[in-house]
């Protein structure tokens, strides 16, 4: 049992391993506008709200992204490139928002919103299996008195 | 007829009950930090959005890191405080805007034919990338100072909707006028004669 175990847990870890190398080396092998393209759609148009910058067809985005090609020549890594983007025009121009500071709120509200609701619902469960309870209690036969009074309503139904 | 002793009422054990309480308690806690938190950051957005500053109001103080060749004399870190005396245009501008170009050079001449009087012009480039934006300096042969609004503070502080925008400050570094639309020749020398009174 154990053994197999082991043998499922290296599986996956062999399978993750394939599954990254695979994603890292196409990155690698792309061309420039393919890459810039991988960039841009980790950033955000700085003129239209929400609008990502790889699908927005303004002026701004055409040299944001053309500036995005030009660091991609001069050799520039990815995360170089969304870090230059980031002090030049700060953190809104990333698609998400950083995991620290006041953004942080961003991805800890949904979860705690999940625990509140799950709370929630377990308690109104359990409340709700508490008062059942002497209610089925009360409609067991076992007591004499509850026997007779249904023996009788089946009798005359 | 006999009086029975009632039976005594089931309650839950106390440790359940405590269990209970303690898991109201940490829902309780949790829900009120969350709403806690959307609330400071709601907070926050409402502080970021502020008025304008009005005309008769004092001009945001701001530093702007001038490009090389476009700082007309000034230390490369140009301070609108330093400026105090003069009357000062700012100019929000970007290459990537069309009306831009079309008040560009209305700017560079007036700026040249203002700048002995004691008026200094100040260009913002907003939201732009450096190559572009340098080349729409060179276009126009603009002279007078311009460097990048790095992460837009200056912009978040004057409160622009847009370029470009312009804000005329006086002497006394109050904002006399905030205009919202390329300005023309006529437009600017109006106003600096207005301030220069």
């Amino acid at each position: 049992m154990r053994q197999t175990l082991l043998r499922g847990l290296a599986f996956c870890v062999l399978l993750a391993l394939v599954v990254l190398g695979a994603r890292s080396a196409g990155a690698q092998g792309l061309g420039v506008d393919e890459q810039t393209y991988h960039i841009a759609k980790q950033l955000n148009c700085p003129t239209c709200a929400g609008r990502n910058l790889a699908d927005c067809p303004t002026e701004t985005c055409a040299q944001w992204k053309a500036e995005i090609a030009y660091q991609l020549q001069q050799g520039k890594s990815a995360e170089e490139i969304i870090a230059y983007f980031e002090q030049r025009f700060g953190t809104t121009v990333l698609q998400e928002p950083p995991k620290q500071g006041g953004t942080l709120v961003l991805w800890v509200a949904p979860l705690g919103a999940a625990l509140v609701f799950l709370a929630a619902a377990v308690l109104a469960m359990r409340r709700a299996t508490h008062r059942q309870a002497p209610l089925a209690a009360a409609t067991a036969s076992e007591d004499p008195l509850v026997a007779e009074i249904e023996a009788e309503v089946q009798q005359r139904w | 007829m006999v009086n029975e002793p009632l039976a005594p009422v089931e309650r839950h054990a106390p440790a359940s009950e405590a269990r209970r309480r303690l898991f109201v308690a940490l829902a309780a806690a949790l829900g009120v930090l969350l709403l806690g938190g959307l609330f400071w950051l709601a907070l926050n957005l409402v502080s970021q959005q502020g008025a304008r500053p009005r005309p008769g109001s004092p001009a945001p103080d701001f530093e702007l890191r001038l490009f090389e060749g476009y700082r007309a004399g000034y230390p490369e870190v140009l301070r609108l405080s330093d400026l105090r005396g003069r009357v000062v245009v700012i100019n929000f501008w970007a290459s990537w805007c069309e009306e831009c170009y079309k008040e560009a050079a209305a700017l560079e001449r007036v700026w040249r034919e203002y700048r002995e009087r004691g008026v200094v012009f100040v260009g913002v480039d907003y939201l732009d990338t450096e190559a572009p934006a340098l080349a729409y300096l060179k276009q126009f042969d603009i002279t007078y100072p311009n460097g990048l609004d790095v992460q837009q503070r200056i912009a978040k502080a004057y409160r622009i909707t847009g370029v470009p925008e312009t804000f005329f400050i006086d002497r006394e570094g109050r904002v006399a006028e905030a205009v919202i639309a390329p300005l023309t020749e006529a437009d600017l020398r109006r106003r600096l004669d207005a301030l220069l009174r």
